[in-house]
């Protein structure tokens, strides 16, 4: 029994039957012309299919091209959003206060506020020492008073005891009897006006008195507070400072992110390339089809020998990789190379 | 802004190297063949070309022939951007006048220094 020939044996057969006389190899095999009538419509749809992928990988590439166009962009308005906020010019891009001048300006109002504090602190200090200097001077003033109270007892024991000498001296004392009475009037109204004086002076001492517990209670509140605030101040500061610096690492972070998000999207741009070759190779195989269709449409007699293309006309593969599966290969600069000429 | 052509009949292409020259900082515009090109740069001047080698209609080793022969192309910088890696290849692109090869697929980063080491 014959082993039927396969269409690639027949045709390989043929073609070296081209290449001795170049008359066509199917004439006298209908059954070869046949078979080729059959499946040469399918080198064409072979090729249809290819073109269709190659499209769809490329929309595919296209669009993944555009995600990583969107990405870059945010991440580049995100770093410089970053790197504005912690940037010590004092203004950001908006025209307010950054962070970092927000934290230096309240910080020195705190500052002034504690300091206009201490200050009214040390007024009341001052008011409660002159107080004090007040109520010693008053109470001087009731010392002396007491002294003069003294003297005007004597001057009203003198008047009296002149009165009666001069009650003894009879006519001749008479002129001396109306000085000493005098002297008791004038003893009885230095008397009065040291006695108002001296209440003014009890009731002068009674204010200060109690101006002074008023103002010690409220100075020694107030110390209290002015430290309490001090701490609070100093506490609050410290926050702020540590909110700061942790802001500052965290938008550090992010700008670092950037920059490595950077480098991952040119990875994978390079990477996506892929597809230009992929395109191409397709597109080389998709010519290697066409021609090698007009050729087989050659031997069933619908294209005249001269129109076929010649064997040099397969195959114009542009890539290393093709050259070496088509035994092209030759030694060329690799993917990726610059040369300046 | 300098402003850089790339002419690539590749739309992933155009779009990946486009991208890339923007992120850098150039005004990109583009073209699909050697003769899109020659047509975009009527009334237009460009501060650098980037074009493919094998294209429809025009390829990249005629478009440059082109461009050479124009007074305000004559120093131009322009670099190649294939698959092609053949020395033959590369020796036409340097005979035709192009300014630098570079082998496909671009490192962004190597393609941007290298834009920078063209530019004037």
């Amino acid at each position: 029994m014959t082993v039927p020939e396969t269409l690639h044996e027949k045709l390989g057969r043929s073609a070296a039957e081209i290449a001795s006389n170049g008359t066509p190899v199917t004439a006298g095999h209908p059954d070869v012309e046949a078979e080729l009538a059959r499946y040469l419509p399918q080198l064409g749809r072979m090729g249809e299919q290819l073109k269709q992928t190659s499209k769809q990988i490329e929309e595919s590439v296209v669009g993944v091209c555009d995600s990583f166009q969107g990405i870059a962009a945010r991440a580049r308005a995100t770093v410089a959003r970053a790197t504005g906020f912690i940037g010590n010019q004092g203004q950001s891009a908006s025209g307010k206060q950054s962070f970092e001048g927000l934290i230096d300006t309240c910080s020195s109002t705190l500052v002034r506020i504690m300091n206009t504090t201490v200050e009214a602190g040390d007024i009341s200090r001052r008011a409660i020492e002159r107080i004090e200097d007040m109520n010693t001077a008053s109470q001087q003033i009731s010392d002396a008073l007491s002294q003069l109270d003294q003297i005007t007892n004597s001057n009203r024991m003198l008047a009296f005891n002149a009165r009666i000498e001069a009650a003894h001296a009879g006519s001749a004392g008479m002129g001396f009897a109306v000085v000493a009475v005098e002297l008791a009037a004038a003893t009885v109204k230095s008397r009065s006006v040291t006695g108002q004086v001296g209440e003014l002076a009890v009731n002068l001492r009674a204010l200060a008195e109690s101006t002074l517990q008023d103002l010690r209670r409220m100075n020694e509140r107030d110390s209290e507070r002015i430290e309490q605030s001090r701490q609070e101040v100093d506490a609050s500061l410290r926050d702020l400072q540590a909110a700061h610096s942790e802001m500052v690492e965290m938008l550090n972070g992010i700008t670092a992110e950037g920059a490595l998000l950077a480098t991952d999207i040119g990875s994978a741009v390079r990477g996506l390339q892929f597809q230009d070759r992929i395109s191409q190779r397709i597109g080389h195989v998709i010519a290697d089809l066409d021609a090698l269709s007009t050729r087989l449409e050659m031997h069933v007699g619908n294209v005249a020998p001269g129109a076929a293309p010649a064997d040099e006309g397969f195959s114009a593969y542009t890539m290393q990789e093709e050259r070496e599966v088509a035994g092209l290969g030759e030694a060329e600069a690799a993917a990726g190379d610059v040369e300046l000429f | 802004m300098k402003k850089v052509l790339i002419v690539d009949d590749s739309v992933s292409m155009r779009q990946m190297v486009g991208f890339t020259l923007r992120e850098g900082g150039f005004e990109v515009i583009e073209a699909e063949h050697g003769q899109d090109a020659l047509d975009k740069l009527k009334g237009a001047t460009v501060d650098l070309v980037i074009t493919d080698l094998n294209m429809p209609v025009m390829d990249g080793i005629t478009l440059i022939q082109n461009l050479r022969s124009q007074p305000a192309m004559k120093t131009k910088p322009i670099l190649m951007l294939t698959t092609e890696g053949l020395a033959g290849k590369k020796e036409q692109g340097k005979a035709a006048g192009a300014t630098g090869w570079i082998v496909k697929p671009f490192d962004p980063e190597k393609l941007l220094q290298t834009v920078a080491k063209v530019l004037p």
